[in-house]
């Protein structure tokens, strides 16, 4: 942070009285939830006022006035406070849901749900966004974010378990099917992270070699490359022949479970896609070891071995993690779309929620897969700032 | 001892260095002093196997050094590169220890090397350790680069141009630094730089490089004296010749003694019996002395240098 210590104090933030300004604009102004009566039908809107009752509105209204005043006067502390605040406001928020459903629900109809409305989405987003400018302004420490996040991860866990929200349609539909759910997280991590693995290992492979033979480098980058322009689809349906003929050539492979669709087409498709990124991202970041470092490990006495584990490899490293982030993230969005060649996973619900017109069940598999994405991120992020090779290189 | 001989080193039809013969005695220091391009790099980088010659010989001892095992060869020589090379993810005090861990050198000992290098070339331990090369200033890096070079006590020190990149009141530091430190280990030390001056003032003998090959290979006394052809005449500077011999001689040859060591309140700027005639001239002329007293280590006026002395016999 270049603002020093004291003036952090009386410097006004122009941020969160943005941010907060219009977070109380459009939770006025927006349905905060829907009533249904069944799946299908569309439900009635409910605003804030309507929502909530003149309690739940006014404290909603308090919240985000107080922390828009707060940004803006000259209190010690101010961030502080600004942190605790939003990140209670962001751990409770499904309570909103909670009252709503009370208040409005009428009795004695099982198929009746409600659902969650723009103006809660608006409220999430721009609270969180407050919460990423209050930390910023904190330089937080790593730890201090993570535990947050399991905060308010943990209470939001915590809610949706509890018997307030079970009419709330997300709840309903994971309810019908928690052993599917559970089924597609790990089909989904396992074929995301699986091809980020296998791509990372050959990646590795063919870095090594592009940085060896330099005649490989074109040939090899360019390889690797087609394979990214392929629309993704196209990729998958292209994998289906091949593979079925495979298959019923070889039967040891069907009972590897290897068909033309299945996880199998999904997780070759899936490496191709990776391998651009990692392939470029290590290659660069070994070959930009300025050279002049490398001659003074030589000369020192070091040999080539040394030179690449003490030398290239540490310095190239978070680099090459800043690689795995983006194909991770890359990966788990894909793996939805595998979904389309049976490859089960968070796509899945995408899919049946399209075709039935049931927008809820379309959540159910989209949320995760975001959730999923925005959790890689941060991890590698954070493990990548933590291999940074020294404290004073920003 | 190195002995080059006959070395060349081409690639394609360019000759990068031309029947090199040269030989360093051990605990010497060697300055290979030239313009850019001329070969004087390549010789050195050539001495620790980091290029091939394409032929000639090269001798570390008496011992030729192709058939030595590379990595083995340069742990026994220390490497000091201009802009230091030393590791940034490194601390100051792993970048020192570099070559002992090499090495294998029990903890214990690397650490009180570490420690006993850094006291050596002026940098508090408690205070850089534990920072990283970026921390540092460009001269306090340098010297942790030659601290590194130290480390494992090699026999012999190759140095590429190590002060180049260093602003002119660091450089004369550093080479004062190197002098002193010189006293203290004797390494055979080869030296590649493209100025003069500090030829001059480090070098036991100069090898002048022009287009890969050495002009002439002598003290910087006889060099001065005695330039080999134009070009060295050139280089040296034909019109400052007398001043740089004259910085080359300490004020002890040219002093006239008293009989015994006498007890006085030597002044801010004092001169003593290692400084050169050129200082004392200067010191004259600034504030218009005849003659000027002369000091020793322990702070006793030994002697008087006088003007016209100087004048005299200065060259």
């Amino acid at each position: 942070m270049s603002i020093t210590e004291p003036l952090r104090h009386t410097v006004p933030n122009r941020v969160i009285p943005v941010l907060g300004v219009l977070a109380l604009a459009l939770v006025w102004l927006l349905d905060l939830g829907t009533i249904q009566p069944n799946r299908i039908v569309p439900g009635t809107g409910h605003g804030l006022l309507s929502a909530l009752g003149w309690t739940g509105a006014g404290l909603v209204t308090g919240v985000l006035l107080a922390t828009t005043v707060l940004s803006m006067v000259p209190v010690r502390r101010r961030y502080e406070l600004l942190l605790g605040l939003i990140g209670l406001s962001l751990a409770t928020m499904p309570l909103l849901l909670d009252v709503f459903a009370a208040l409005h629900l009428p009795e004695g109809s099982p198929y009746a749900r409600s659902s969650v409305g723009a103006g809660f989405w608006s409220l999430l987003f721009l609270l969180s966004l407050m919460l990423i400018e209050t930390l910023g302004r904190l330089s937080a420490r790593r730890w201090l974010q993570l535990m947050l996040l399991v905060f308010v991860g943990g209470s939001w866990l915590v809610f949706l378990r509890g018997e307030g929200l079970e009419s709330l349609s997300l709840v309903r539909e994971f309810n019908a099917r928690p052993d599917k759910f559970q089924q597609a997280l790990w089909t989904h991590l396992a074929l995301a992270l699986g091809a980020v693995a296998i791509s990372a290992g050959l990646a590795f492979a063919l870095a090594l070699k592009m940085i060896r033979s330099p005649a490989w480098q074109r040939p090899l980058l360019g390889a690797v490359s087609f394979l990214q322009t392929i629309p993704s689809l196209a990729v998958f349906g292209l994998l289906i022949a091949p593979l079925s003929a495979l298959s019923s050539a070889l039967p040891f492979l069907q009972d590897l479970g290897i068909r033309g669709i299945g996880w199998a087409p999904a997780l070759l498709a899936l490496i191709a896609y990776s391998l651009l990124p990692m392939v470029r991202n290590t290659f660069v970041a070994i070959t930009e070891v300025p050279e002049s470092l490398a001659d003074a490990a030589r000369g020192m006495g070091m040999n080539e071995h040394q030179v690449f584990f003490q030398l290239k490899l540490p310095l190239a490293l978070p680099v090459i993690i800043e690689g795995v982030r983006i194909t991770t993230i890359q990966a788990i969005g894909l793996t939805a779309v595998a979904a389309l060649i049976g490859a089960g996973g968070f796509g899945g619900f995408i899919f049946q929620g399209l075709g039935q017109a049931a927008m809820d069940l379309v959540l159910l598999g989209a949320l995760p897969t975001i959730a999923l994405a925005l959790l890689a991120d941060a991890l590698l992020t954070m493990l990548a700032a933590s291999l940074k090779p020294t404290p004073a290189t920003a | 001892m190195i002995e080059l001989k006959n070395v060349s080193r081409h690639f394609g039809n360019t000759i990068a260095v031309d029947g090199v013969n040269l030989t360093i005695e051990t605990g010497e220091v060697c300055v290979l002093v030239g313009s850019s391009g001329c070969g004087k790099s390549t010789t050195l980088r050539m001495i620790n196997r980091l290029l091939p010659y394409s032929a000639g010989e090269i001798l570390v001892d008496g011992e030729d050094i192709t058939t030595m095992n590379p990595e083995q060869l340069r742990l026994n020589m220390g490497y000091v590169i201009q802009g230091t090379g030393l590791f940034p993810h490194w601390t100051v005090a792993r970048n020192i220890a570099m070559v002992p861990t090499l090495l294998n050198w029990p903890r214990e000992r690397i650490n009180a090397r570490v420690d006993e290098l850094m006291t050596l070339l002026d940098l508090d331990p408690s205070a850089h350790a534990n920072k990283y090369p970026q921390q540092l200033s460009g001269g306090q890096a340098q010297r942790v680069g030659v601290a590194r070079a130290l480390a494992a006590d090699p026999n012999i020190l190759l140095m590429d141009e190590p002060f180049g990149a260093l602003d002119a009141i660091t450089r004369e530091n550093l080479q004062l630094e190197m002098l002193r430190i010189q006293k203290q280990v004797r390494k055979t030390t080869v030296f590649v730089t493209h100025d003069i001056d500090e030829a001059l003032k480090l070098a036991t003998r100069i090898a002048v490089m022009d287009q890969g090959r050495i002009i002439q290979h002598d003290t910087p006394e006889n060099i001065l004296r005695h330039p080999a052809s134009d070009f060295v005449e050139n280089l040296i500077g034909k019109q400052d010749r007398g001043l740089k011999l004259m910085s080359l001689r300490p004020v002890r040859d040219l002093m006239a003694n008293h009989t015994e060591p006498r007890q006085s309140e030597p002044g801010e700027h004092v001169l003593r019996e290692e400084d050169s005639v050129r200082l004392a001239l200067s010191v004259m002329l600034w504030q218009d002395l005849r003659q000027v007293a002369v000091f020793n280590a322990q702070e006793q006026e030994t002697g008087v240098i006088t003007r016209e002395r100087i004048i005299q016999e200065g060259v």
